[in-house]
């Protein structure tokens, strides 16, 4: 990849405005790419399970996967329903390594009680924290060993607070080689 | 998180299997997915997965059974019960079949990022314990003898006391049976351990030359001798000499060393001042000494000085319960060596290998191990990684190659001179040297020993 990449954020349902653009503003602020707020796109109802009633992230994914979203190289997407992978009770986000679609969820970024109403400073932080892990990921990076990394697992609210917004040196150089951009100023 | 552990999500649902290889994938493990018990075993049978996530309700074999089977074939895998249909009883079950964790669907991710930490530590302890249990047993067993074979074990009881003494030995047996370790065991354990050990074959080494090997020689003793050189005799210092094929030396060497044991002293080549020396003596043979004797090949006197203590190594086909024991050795010594995880041989393999009759004893299985670790493509090795054992049995039958020729006339040829090396040297017209190079290559021995 050697022409500057290009992130898609694409609102999802009913999303708050300044959702996207904080996510927006900090990919290109942590991670020196171009990101644009796209059109937003409507709630996945296809990905509903009504037992669990909650959306399934495979479906999704896929069906973003398929659309064109033309001039952009990823894209972000922000929801503000509840999502999970079947074996988990829910997910912040998910991405598949190395692909072109990831998700990030607002449902449960907010400590008690969850739901979609009102984005405190804390709740956008998180968001974009997903959104930037997420990114890493459709570039290839996998979970870091590094406490203070971007990339280290948060399975809860707790960790997530504690994740900085950028990456360790190790994970620093994996994120330089996926773009191949080595001259390019990063964090 | 050791990013080098790999995982295999066992799980009729593929759904299921997907959500967890994603999230797998991206914590950067190897992973990899079944469809059910059969297809988790086969893909076991190929590559050492480190944790196993196991569903316990699958058609045809449920998680359980394949519990059961992973535990009974590879205990240092880890398995994870996962399941919808969770009970105390069911994970009360796979807990006392050796399940390290249970879980139940749908589960937070932070928990199964928890339960893999968990289990990661155990392996590392695990990894340790093992590790830490194998120099322990390199430091207690007696260096690389492997066997728990009743003649095994009896040779192990001697070594102590063996040890201890100072007398000289002589150990007897076919070629490749260990002779040299248990010589070096031997050293190890004696008082003279912090000396040298000096390994001399003797049926490798021309006459004339070993005499210079042990004696040492002065600058001039002879047209090659440009410098002063210290023997073995001189360097081992305390040390113990272990005089291989010893029923190969020359009359006049036998006299010799005889000389050296009765006073302890050495004259070097070229010289004529008597140097002190003091070593332990340790000698094998192959050849029945006491027929050579008979035969006026080997001084008796001499016999009696080496032969204080005599200790027969059997041959391999005589102790085949240590078999499987040696095959595991030398297959966790060549994974380790080349890096590639071979660690299991098929039921078959060891019918298979039990059916030969090893003429090259522990050194042949040795080779043969190490040869198929290294073209193996498979964890397990399997009969055909041993193709080459039934070529040489079936070789047995008639004589199709040049090579084949050759080993039946110099088998033939050592049986008409009662395995004299020097004579069967002369009617082949090549060397002794050459000889026993041809005997190792081909694992010839005598019918009798």
């Amino acid at each position: 990849m050697n022409t500057p990449q290009s992130i898609g954020v694409v609102p999802i349902g009913d999303i708050p405005d300044m959702a996207p653009r904080v996510i927006a503003a900090h990919i290109s602020a942590c991670l020196n790419l171009e990101a644009t707020v796209l059109k937003p796109i409507g709630t996945p109802s296809y990905a509903l399970d009504k037992q669990r009633l909650q959306f399934d992230v495979g479906p999704i994914l896929q069906n973003l996967e398929s659309k064109p979203f033309k001039g952009v190289d990823k894209i972000i997407g922000v929801l503000s329903v509840d999502i999970f992978l079947p074996v988990f009770t829910h997910v912040f986000g998910e991405a598949r390594q190395g692909g072109r679609v990831g998700l990030v969820s607002l449902f449960r970024l907010k400590k008690e009680p969850p739901g979609p109403d009102r984005l405190s400073p804390d709740v956008l932080q998180r968001a974009a924290k997903v959104a930037l892990h997420e990114l890493c990921h459709l570039y290839d990076l996998a979970h870091c060993e590094n406490n203070p990394c971007l990339m280290h697992f948060s399975g809860s609210l707790e960790d997530l607070d504690l994740t900085p917004f950028n990456l360790c040196r190790y994970c620093t150089r994996f994120f330089k080689d996926a773009l191949a951009l080595p001259g390019r100023p990063l964090l | 998180m050791d990013k080098k552990m790999s995982i295999m999500i066992v799980d009729d649902e593929s759904i299921v299997r997907e959500s967890l290889y994603h999230w797998f994938e991206r914590s950067g493990y190897r992973v990899d997915t079944a469809a059910s018990g059969f297809e988790a075993l086969e893909k076991l049978e190929e590559y050492p997965f480190d944790i196993l996530f196991v569903d316990i309700k699958m058609p045809g074999m449920d998680g359980l059974e394949l519990l059961k089977k992973v535990k009974s074939e590879y205990r240092d895998t880890i398995v994870i019960i996962i399941t919808a249909y969770g009970s105390i009883e069911s994970a009360i079950k796979a807990m006392k079949i050796g399940a390290s964790d249970y879980l139940l669907k749908p589960f937070k991710p932070d928990y199964l990022s928890l339960v893999l930490e968990k289990v990661t530590q155990q392996k590392k302890l695990a990894d340790e314990y093992n590790y830490l249990k194998g120099r322990l047993e390199k430091i207690t067993r007696f260096d690389n003898i492997i066997g728990q074979s009743p003649p095994m074990k009896a040779i192990f009881e001697l070594i102590p006391d063996i040890a201890a003494s100072d007398a000289s030995v002589l150990l007897t047996g076919e070629t490749g049976t260990g002779k040299e370790l248990i010589a070096k065991a031997i050293h190890a354990k004696s008082p003279r351990s912090h000396h040298p050990f000096i390994a001399i074959n003797c049926g490798a080494v021309p006459d004339n030359l070993l005499e210079s090997e042990l004696f040492g020689h002065r600058k001039g003793a002879f047209t090659d001798a440009v410098f002063s050189r210290k023997g073995f005799l001189e360097v081992v210092a305390g040390g113990t000499l272990f005089l291989d094929e010893i029923g190969e030396i020359s009359p006049k060497m036998q006299i010799d060393l005889l000389r050296v044991l009765e006073e302890k002293k050495i004259t070097k080549v070229g010289s004529s001042e008597p140097l002190d020396v003091n070593f332990r003596l340790i000698s094998a043979t192959r050849r029945n000494l006491d027929e050579a004797i008979t035969q006026g090949d080997f001084r008796e006197d001499f016999y009696y000085r080496i032969n204080v203590i005599r200790l027969h190594v059997p041959p391999l086909r005589k102790k085949m319960e240590d078999l499987a024991l040696l095959v595991n050795h030398f297959l966790n010594k060549y994974s380790q060596e080349t890096a590639k995880r071979v660690d299991r041989v098929s039921r078959g393999t060891l019918t298979l290998l039990k059916q030969y009759d090893w003429p090259g004893n522990v050194r042949e299985l040795e080779n043969a191990i190490e040869r198929a670790v290294v073209l193996s493509r498979s964890r397990t090795l399997t009969p055909a990684d041993f193709g080459f054992l039934s070529t040489t049995v079936s070789r047995k039958k008639g004589t199709s190659t040049l090579k084949e020729m050759e080993r039946a006339y110099i088998l033939e040829t050592l049986g008409n001179c009662e395995w004299n090396i020097t004579r069967a040297a002369k009617v082949l017209n090549i060397n002794r040297v050459t000889l026993h190079k041809k005997i190792d290559r081909y694992g010839l021995r005598a019918e009798k020993q």
